[in-house]
């Protein structure tokens, strides 16, 4: 199964301005071995990787691919090297084709130089498609596509350049069950071609599943490179973590009076019908398949795009939500599933950003301001350089953080937390556990939209499943279990 | 790696070296009188260059300055005649006929839902036209005393110099201190973000679009007093100088980016290279050769030094 | 002046031959104008006196208005060819890109004038006046009054075009007779007052109090350059001299504070165009080349216009 290894890494450095990222790392990654790379955000994965795709230049150590010394200086040369990325982020052109997703960069061409021939790309796409078990036709747009069609894509342009190391960052955070197990399928055949494959997630059952061998990096440094069959996950964790996570407090058993409540709410071809209460000091959580109208449902209820019809109660009293203002005045706050498009201004500071839904008056207090910043900034841990930094330089745990604590300074009654650990690590996850088992024991009404199971069997008190724009059922969280909340989840 | 620190240092360093490389080849360049003259020269641009700024950091843009310009600086023309009025009605006409038309912009931008391009394309031709018709294609001279003596100086200052700082001054604190200011970062940097923090963008974009109409009615009427005469065809191409500094000045034209400190120092860039080509006697030809090429070149070094 | 006295008779008496004709009920003269820039003071002027001439002769006038693009202006002669108007005035853009235009008329059979400036094409006719004339007007009244020696700031309109050009080369002929009226700077303002001004104080800020006088190649520019040198008081030292006569620089020549400018006959030239356009159309015999002088007015003989 693995043999030579095709990439060496040695003393890689790489410091970012206050930062640095990377210190001394080394990775031997084997010919037809799936390697998982471990570490919390901020551990200095995305760097490393960055920087063997040609996105970074190291400042210091040695890269060797296929015995060959690298230094790619762009993309473009690491590609034609046979190193190719999934990014975690997906880049499309959301315009164009699917076959001109994929083909981009090297599109087949004939009668003269720069013709494309539009038949052979379309030829190639659906060729690379289908061993994906994908049936997607190539001319549609990629704009037309949902996330899970979206990734499918970025997989099959990493797979067309028939790479000799494909690194793949958190490649299932958007999938399905089904669309998981073919990528898994896809990865055994390429191993089974030689193709080395870096493997980067939080999802510890598919690091098992998955991977051979197990890199764990933490603040920019090699920690361990072990055999993954000698590794169990609580040894994997204190590993990434550097100590022992303290377990996740119990969940509370009181109930307060009803904070929200939402009557008949409908959007045409998103949701509808939908009715339910959430009170005081109680966590609902939200399941249901992608696309099941969850994301639509919330992103209404905050006035994002106000439902049709329907009526929604605050405290009893009912409110009309047109837009987010309105409900921010109502005391309602949400953590947007999208934090890069709904949650953050990417070139602001982290202080600017946590205080814009929470500035009042005219002038703003700059005294104030600094203190509300470096106060959340020391309650949520947050790694920055300082108030100024700009949160496009955060890592991604960081930047959810901020989005949470942004949302928390409007002081908000009712909280709607839509995929709150998304694409965060392992100890950012339990810290933000624990801050809203806290947030629902000082008597705030979380609403909890997750699509991991055993999240919402952890923390919320009730569970609503959604399937297809309705409710399909209410359920004791204490009571039930993953096998039965799919049951009502999955299409009849 | 500071978000909103100044980021124009390399900018800075370049004013200062081509500065002193004028001051050595024409000791001139580097007295009082000549730097007033700068100055002076650089009020203009500079007005509308902090207007325009307001615009470019909600990711927008305002092609209609220059058209702006000459219609309320024919409008206050016709106001100032002789005797005809007090001071303050021309002044406030022309400033107000700037405001309307920028908030005319702003409506059509976020009411109608037009690209800011082409919304200020529009009005770029109609506020010509208008200005055609209101000063029957002629310039609108004999002006009164009092308006003219606006283009002039008081104690020694030229009062466009004053009159620019004065709104630099306005316009830093609100983009510094005002809610106001930091939504206009906001919408620019993620107008989705912006709104699902509950920010009214419309309200805001409009108001970026009419102070930015503002400050082209008091560059109208500062020109109109400066070269006394309301000229329908004044401020050609305006629009593109003041967008030049603030680009310039480190202020990204998708928006979200910059700010007025950074503008000024873009303006006064381009007055010195204006004002020292003119001063070394720099043939026509050679002087838009040069101008681009430092231009560039001061801009290349500056972004260079935020890059390390 | 007799040789404009003698056109003005002609003109009357064919308009007043022509008026006849079109109240005995022949089919109505149509002719196409195609303008430079109906935002330049000057061209406005011209279009007047063309609108008030064709009143009276009883044509009808197409005025466009080319905002200064030789390919519009070319356009909206191919227009009126479409439209088989009955003749053309141009008034061109640009010597060598408003060519094509005379050409293309000239091929339809419809006869062409050209108004004010030349094309490199020739046209059935040409009624304007030579710039290098202004020029020479101008310098030659600087040379008079510094006797010949002094030194002089040029100040240029838009670069490489044709008045530009012929200004410039008016001013050279005549600072050639006067190896004493020294050049110290010149530059192009491009025809704007605001420009102009800015110019005018950089130059004082190099050359201060060595400057006797400043030729400006339009009166917008000069405008510009007084105002400059008006408030850093150096007015009485030097002398300003611009070209065209518009409204503002008759008044400020009034006021004592211009010196003296060129002028140009817009109304003779608006009308003596038609004139020679509806001549043209009816296959009567018509000057080729009609030049209207140019006359110096300075502070004197400002109160007769």
């Amino acid at each position: 199964m693995s043999g030579a290894p095709i990439l060496q890494v040695r003393n890689l450095c790489k410091a970012f301005p206050g930062v640095q990222a990377l210190t001394d790392v080394r990775l031997d990654v084997a010919a037809g071995s799936v390697h998982a790379l471990m570490g919390e955000n901020g551990a200095g994965k995305s760097t490393l990787m960055k920087i063997l795709c040609g996105l970074h230049t190291a400042d210091a150590g040695e890269i060797r691919f296929k015995g060959q010394p690298i230094r790619a200086s762009s993309p473009h040369e690491a590609l034609r090297r046979g190193i190719a990325m999934i990014h975690q982020e997906l880049l499309p052109f959301p315009n164009l084709s699917v076959a001109a997703n994929i083909g981009m960069g090297r599109e087949p061409t004939r009668w003269f130089p720069g013709w494309i021939d539009q038949a052979a790309l379309a030829r190639d796409a659906t060729r690379v498609l289908a061993r994906l078990a994908c049936p997607l036709a190539p001319q549609r747009r990629m704009k037309d596509l949902s996330v899970a069609e979206m990734q499918t894509v970025e997989i099959a342009k990493a797979l067309a350049y028939e790479p000799g190391l494909l690194i793949m960052d958190e490649p299932t955070s958007a999938l399905s069950e089904r669309e998981v197990e073919a990528l898994f399928s896809v990865i055994r055949e390429l191993q089974q071609r030689g193709v080395a494959i870096i493997y980067i997630s939080h999802k510890m059952d598919e690091i098992f599943r998955i991977a051979d061998t197990i890199t764990v990096l933490r603040d920019g440094r090699h920690i361990a490179t072990r055999p993954a069959s000698e590794l169990n996950e609580p040894q994997l964790i204190s590993l990434m973590v550097g100590r022992d996570l303290a377990p996740t407090p119990a969940a509370r058993d009181s109930r307060g009076d009803p904070a929200l409540e939402v009557h008949r709410l409908t959007q045409p071809g998103k949701f509808r019908d939908v009715s339910f209460t959430l009170h005081r000091g109680e966590i609902l959580g939200l399941a249901g398949l992608m696309g099941a109208g969850r994301t639509d449902l919330v992103n209404a209820i905050y006035g994002l795009a106000p439902a049709s019809s329907g009526a929604i109660r605050v405290h009893g009293k009912d409110v009309k939500i047109t837009n987010p203002a309105a409900a921010i005045a109502a005391g309602i706050g949400l953590v947007s599933e999208d934090r890069k498009q709904f949650g953050l201004v990417l070139p602001m500071s982290v202080q600017h950003n946590l205080t814009l839904s929470s500035l009042r008056g005219r002038w703003i207090d700059q005294r104030r301001e600094r203190a509300l910043a470096d106060a959340q900034i020391r309650a949520f841990a947050l790694k920055v350089t300082g108030r100024h930094q700009a949160v496009v330089h955060l890592s991604g745990g960081n930047q959810q953080k901020v989005v949470l604590a942004k949302a928390l300074l409007t002081e908000p009654d009712i909280l709607i937390l839509d995929e709150p650990t998304r694409g965060i690590d392992i100890g950012a996850k339990a810290e933000i556990y624990a801050l809203i088992n806290r947030l629902a024991g000082a008597g705030k009404a979380v609403l909890l939209v997750s699509s991991e199971l055993p999240e919402l069997l952890l923390l919320s008190d009730r569970l609503l499943v959604m399937r297809e724009g309705t409710v399909t059922a209410e359920l004791d969280s204490h009571q039930t279990s993953q096998e039965q909340i799919l049951i009502f989840a999955m299409p009849a | 790696m500071r978000a909103s620190s100044i980021k124009s240092w390399g900018l800075a360093i370049a004013l200062v070296a081509i500065s002193l490389a004028l001051s050595f080849a024409k000791p001139t360049f580097l007295t009082v009188p000549n730097l007033l003259n700068v100055m002076r020269q650089i009020s203009i641009n500079g007005i509308l260059a902090v207007g325009v700024t307001y615009v470019l950091l909600t990711g927008g843009v305002d092609l209609s300055l220059g058209s702006l310009v000459a219609l309320s600086g024919v409008v206050a023309a016709t106001l100032a005649h002789p005797n005809q009025h007090a001071l303050a009605v021309p002044v406030l006409v022309g400033v107000l006929t700037g405001t309307l038309c920028g908030a005319v912009n702003g409506l059509v931008v976020t009411h109608g839902k037009v690209a800011p391009f082409i919304a200020t394309l529009g009005m770029m031709t109609v506020a010509r036209g208008l200005a055609l018709v209101v000063s029957g294609g002629r310039p609108v001279s004999n002006l009164g005393a009092e308006f003219t003596r606006l283009g002039g100086d008081v104690a020694g200052l030229p009062i466009p110099l004053m009159v620019l700082a004065g709104i630099a001054l306005l316009a830093f604190v609100v983009l510094r201190n005002l809610r106001l200011g930091r939504y206009v970062y906001a919408i620019g940097g993620n107008e989705a973000a912006a709104r699902a923090s509950g920010i009214d963008v419309a309200a805001v974009k409009l108001f970026a679009y009419s102070a930015c109409g503002a400050t082209a009615g008091v560059a109208g009427v500062v020109l109109a007093a400066r070269v006394t005469t309301g000229q329908p065809n004044a401020g050609v191409g305006y629009e593109l100088d003041a967008i030049a500094a603030v680009v310039i000045g480190g202020t990204s034209l998708s928006g979200g980016v910059g700010g007025i400190g950074g503008t000024i120092l873009g303006a006064l860039l381009i007055g010195v290279i204006n004002n020292g080509l003119d001063l070394l006697n720099v043939t026509s030809y050679y002087q838009a050769i040069v101008k681009g090429i430092i231009i560039v070149g001061a801009v290349w070094l500056d972004r260079q030094q935020n890059k390390s | 002046m007799k040789r404009t006295i003698v056109l003005l008779l002609v003109g009357v008496l064919c308009g007043c031959g022509r008026q006849e004709a079109a109240h005995s009920g022949t089919k109505p003269i149509t002719i196409g104008v195609s303008l430079l820039n109906l935002s330049n003071e000057f061209i406005v002027m011209l279009n007047e006196s063309m609108a008030a001439k064709a009143k009276d002769l009883g044509v009808e006038l197409i005025v466009n208005d080319a905002q200064g693009s030789a390919e519009r202006q070319v356009q909206q002669v191919e227009s009126f060819i479409a439209q088989h108007v009955d003749a053309i005035i141009l008034n061109p853009c640009d010597v060598e890109a408003s060519s094509p235009a005379v050409d293309k008329a000239l091929a339809a059979g419809i006869p062409l004038v050209n108004m004010n400036s030349e094309t490199k094409a020739a046209p059935s006719a040409f009624v304007g006046s030579r710039d290098e004339e202004a020029a020479r007007l101008a310098l030659e009244y600087i040379a008079k009054c510094l006797n010949g020696h002094g030194n002089v700031l040029l100040m240029n309109g838009v670069m490489g075009q044709a008045a530009q050009i012929k200004r410039e080369a008016g001013a050279r002929a005549v600072l050639g007779k006067f190896p004493e009226l020294k050049v110290l700077a010149e530059q192009t303002a491009e025809w704007d007052r605001a420009k102009a001004m800015s110019l005018m104080e950089n130059w004082i800020q190099s050359h201060g109090a060595t400057i006797n006088a400043v030729f400006a190649q339009n009166d917008e520019m000069a405008m510009g350059a007084l105002l400059a040198l008006e408030r850093a008081k150096l007015k009485d030292k030097v002398l300003v001299v611009g070209v065209d006569a518009i409204a503002d620089a008759l008044q400020a020549l009034r006021d004592g504070r211009l010196d003296a400018t060129v002028f140009q006959d817009a109304r003779l030239q608006g009308a003596t165009a038609v004139e020679t356009a509806v001549k043209l159309s009816r296959q009567q015999p018509a000057e080729k080349q009609v030049y209207i002088p140019f006359r110096l007015v300075t502070k004197d003989s400002a109160k007769n216009y």
